[in-house]
């Protein structure tokens, strides 16, 4: 690390100024090792209430930068300053870029093209399943990035995670985990792709951090894929950021009055693209759809309620036994065949959909 | 003059003999009872005092001393009354030629001297006859549990001066006349599946469950039928065999909550509240040991509705005995073994608000209180539920419709066939159901083809099973073969068996 980041790992890694603060701090000192070496010279002349902790002498702010690296070191994260070469150039041009970046896992992934999928909380298993799918697909040209919650985020890390090209940024310090239930997801990215955050190691998560972090999401990435949002919707967040920032914005087109797709609809009114499958993503970058509709290996009763599945929907095991004319245990077989194959996704309440 | 007389005390499911020694001295009148009694036994002395003189007899004014022998066993109840009267008074020479020995005498003194019914009679006359005992007197309206136990003699009367004409041979009475054994009747009741409208698959599972003898649980929104669902598994269960309701009856007469008859003929069907105690579930007291609500449900269904709602420990006490199909329960009284083969069968939401998976309604709980409300039933338990059905919110047109539904008896009809290949295949090895195999049967009953065991692969992985769900579902697919008449295993039945386990369940 060279001595100018050392100043931003310093300005923004031992004290608490706010953004703006440490803009000013960085304008008045010319550079950030100056402002390292000289603080108590030159904060003064921008900030009127100093905080006093700050003021002693340049030993102390030396070991406590020293302090800050050792924990680094010993939690194995590093930290990307937007001084460091691999600091991610789409971050560079948003609204508020964070001058710091703590990340474990795979370095390398900063620098590749970036693609975002998210979703909410309630997401419909079948809406998952197809997220997991998309994921999986485009992971193989994109870093996938996105957050760490239940439903459409989790679907997308279950994705991507296989390819290790998986970013997840968090809304809280990498040594928390929020949702707590999701720790293990969060030590498995960590060890195969990467996981990243703007605030410090042991920051607990607050109200404000997943609106701040869904501006990262966004800003990280090329482009954004809705796959479920309700009327408000963390995940409506992270769109209207991407569209703010002059990202892409895909969405999954959802059945009228299906409350859990009101705001992935709501976007595409307003302009986001319809997706329907990974492909529609792809050819809209350019690159050649690589995946040839391989035709399931179904056996004739799996092949009959797949037809069924098809008519699209969640529907009820009796209705599908209904249709393709079997006995609702039979069906019942037949289905959880299906399951296992992943072609079929059980929606609750005896209820299916396809899955792809 | 000293006399001997034979009663029977109860410890746990048996009958433990107590002989009443009385002896009759010269010297200051009083009463001393000796040999553990509990306050209602050492009651019994006003109580024999008052029947006596009410029926017309003496309580001799001497020094009366009644030992309950062996000395060491703690003797609690009524029961012991007649045998004290009868003793004092043989031994205040008011029976005069009556022979005693080889009669066992039962039964509680009210003060006018008619005798009140005791619990546990049918236990004791058991036990009783496998050591010989073959003459009992009991009080009448015991009669009914005895009616159905041949090669003893046994006389059921109604009052004190009954029993001593009866003893000094001054009137006649006819001992109990055994009749047959006659499974109860089913289909009369307001229970029968087909009542119940739509819900396919729960129909399903609860016949699959039956059959094979396993645990089940039905996930629904409340108001749904899961209760009446569980209401009809008796009414699809095999008729009770003579051995099985004589095992039950036992039970239920040391709980005392037999009926006039005698004897059950019906599989029971326990319900306790969500608010049972572990005691009363599992069984206790503090010197006899009662029998809980498992054991009260050996035979027939324990049905637990609102499973969340229980406490944890109250739950977790019952792996255990879902396992081994009896509870043993220790106190400082002694440890006693009660039978508990029931069937399980639980019911809950399947979130605090009821309608997650609902077609129509919206659920409004986040995933976390889903899962929080899950998780108040543990896993090592889920894991002994075989099947997990969800049970469909209704459609009003389905609530209306006239179709009629298959009947309790077609399902009973399937459900003892499979049986009966049960049977056969358990032919000796002591086991009357797919669910009580263990290893080694499973190993021997259960061959899986490739296919078979890919599928159950896969499922253990995608659902992340125990060994204990695994080798559970493999038992469940044995069910469903027999019930399909099929003698192997195939991929059709083992995939039916895999849709029984819930993803959000494991």
């Amino acid at each position: 690390m060279t001595q100018e980041e050392l100043g931003i790992l310093w300005l923004a890694g031992c004290t608490d100024w706010d953004n703006r603060t440490a803009a000013a701090l960085l304008r008045a000192a010319k550079s950030p090792s100056r402002l390292l070496e000289e603080y108590e010279k030159i904060a003064p002349s921008v900030i009127h209430s100093p905080d006093a902790r700050l003021y002693k002498e340049r030993g102390a702010r030396f070991a406590a930068l020293e302090k800050l690296e050792k924990e680094l070191e010993r939690e194995g994260c590093f930290a990307v300053t937007v001084l460091s070469d691999d600091y991610p150039e789409s971050l560079r041009n948003i609204a508020s870029p964070p001058l710091l970046l703590y990340a474990k896992g795979n370095r390398a992934l900063l620098s590749e093209r970036k693609f975002c999928i998210v979703g909410s909380r309630v997401t419909a298993q079948w809406a998952a399943s197809f997220g997991k799918d998309i994921a999986a697909e485009l992971s193989k040209h994109f870093c996938i990035v996105t957050g760490l919650a239940e439903g459409g985020d989790l679907a997308a890390v279950e994705g991507a995670l296989p390819s290790g090209r998986l970013i997840s940024v968090l809304p809280c310090g990498l040594k928390e985990c929020y949702p707590a239930s999701h720790f293990s997801y969060k030590e498995k990215i960590a060890k195969g792709g990467l996981i990243l955050s703007e605030y410090p190691l042991s920051e607990t998560v607050k109200k404000y951090s997943f609106h701040e972090r869904n501006r990262l999401l966004a800003g990280l990435s090329e482009g954004v894929l809705v796959l479920s949002a309700g009327e408000r919707s963390g995940a409506l967040i992270t769109a209207n950021c991407a569209a703010e920032f002059g990202r892409d914005v895909f969405a999954l087109p959802y059945r009228p009055g299906e409350t859990r797709g009101v705001g992935c609809n709501e976007l595409i009114k307003k302009g986001a693209l319809l997706t329907t499958s990974a492909e529609d993503i792809l050819s809209f970058y350019g690159f050649e759809s690589g995946k040839e509709e391989a035709q399931p290996a179904l056996t004739p009763q799996e092949a009959k309620v797949y037809e069924v599945l098809k008519e699209g929907g969640e529907l009820h095991s009796s209705v599908i036994a209904e249709r393709a004319g079997m006995r609702v245990f039979e069906a019942a077989a037949v289905l959880s065949s299906l399951e296992i194959k992943g072609f079929a996704v059980k929606a609750g309440g005896n209820r299916y959909s396809i899955a792809r | 003059m000293i006399s001997n007389v034979t009663s029977f005390a109860l410890a746990g499911l048996e009958g433990v003999p107590v002989t009443v020694e009385t002896d009759v001295n010269k010297g200051v009148p009083g009463f001393e009872m000796v040999g553990l009694p509990d306050a209602a036994v050492k009651e019994s002395k006003e109580r024999v005092r008052s029947a006596l003189k009410n029926s017309g007899l003496q309580f001799p004014v001497v020094k009366v001393t009644v030992n309950l022998a062996p000395a060491d066993l703690k003797k609690e109840g009524a029961s012991f009354d007649l045998a004290v009267a009868v003793g004092l008074l043989k031994a205040s020479e008011q029976l005069v030629g009556a022979e005693l020995s080889g009669i066992v005498f039962l039964g509680e003194l009210s003060l006018d001297g008619s005798l009140r019914p005791v619990r546990g009679l049918l236990p004791i006359l058991i036990s009783a006859k496998a050591r010989g005992f073959t003459t009992f007197v009991i009080p009448a309206e015991n009669a009914g549990e005895a009616r159905f136990l041949d090669g003893v003699e046994v006389y059921p009367l109604a009052t004190l001066s009954e029993v001593v004409r009866f003893l000094l041979g001054e009137a006649v009475t006819d001992p109990v006349e055994p009749i047959a054994y006659v499974p109860g009747a089913k289909g009369e009741g307001s229970s029968d599946l087909k009542f119940v409208r739509g819900q396919p698959m729960a129909r399903r599972a609860v016949e699959i469950a039956v059959a094979g003898g396993h645990n089940l649980l039905l996930v629904g929104p409340p108001g749904t039928g899961k209760t009446m669902i569980a209401r009809c598994i008796p009414t699809i269960m095999p008729d009770l065999s003579f051995s099985e309701a004589l095992e039950i009856t036992k039970i239920h007469s040391v709980a005392g909550i037999l009926g006039e008859e005698g004897i059950v003929t019906e599989r029971p069907f326990r319900t306790p509240h969500h608010t049972a105690t572990t005691v009363s579930m599992c069984g206790g007291g503090n010197r006899v040991v009662h029998p809980g609500e498992i054991s009260l449900a050996h035979g027939g269904v324990l049905f637990l509705d609102e499973l969340p709602e229980y406490k944890r420990s109250t739950l977790e006490a019952l792996r255990q005995p879902l396992e081994d199909g009896k509870i043993t329960v220790s106190r400082a009284g002694g440890s006693f073994t009660y039978p508990a083969r029931f069937m399980l069968c639980a019911s809950m939401n399947p979130c605090p608000c009821g309608n997650y998976g609902s077609e129509k309604l919206t659920c409004s709980c986040s995933p976390a209180e889903i899962r929080n409300y899950r998780r108040k039933v543990s896993g090592p338990l889920l894991d002994r539920i075989d099947i997990q059905v969800e049970v469909d919110a209704i459609a009003y047109d389905d609530l209306t419709a006239d179709e009629q539904q298959e009947s309790s008896e077609e399902v009973r009809e399937r459900v003892n066939m499979a049986r009966a290949i049960q049977r056969n295949r358990f032919e000796g090895e002591g086991l009357s159901t797919n669910a009580e195999m263990g290893e080694r049967e499973l190993r021997e009953f259960c061959t899986l083809s490739k296919e078979c065991d890919r599928i159950l692969r896969d499922t253990f992985e995608r659902l992340q099973l125990s060994a204990r769900a695994r080798a559970r579902i493999i038992k469940v697919a044995r069910t469903i073969a027999d019930l399909d008449g099929s003698e192997e295993i195939m991929p059709r039945h083992m995939l039916e068996a895999v849709s029984y386990r819930l993803p959000e369940f494991r």
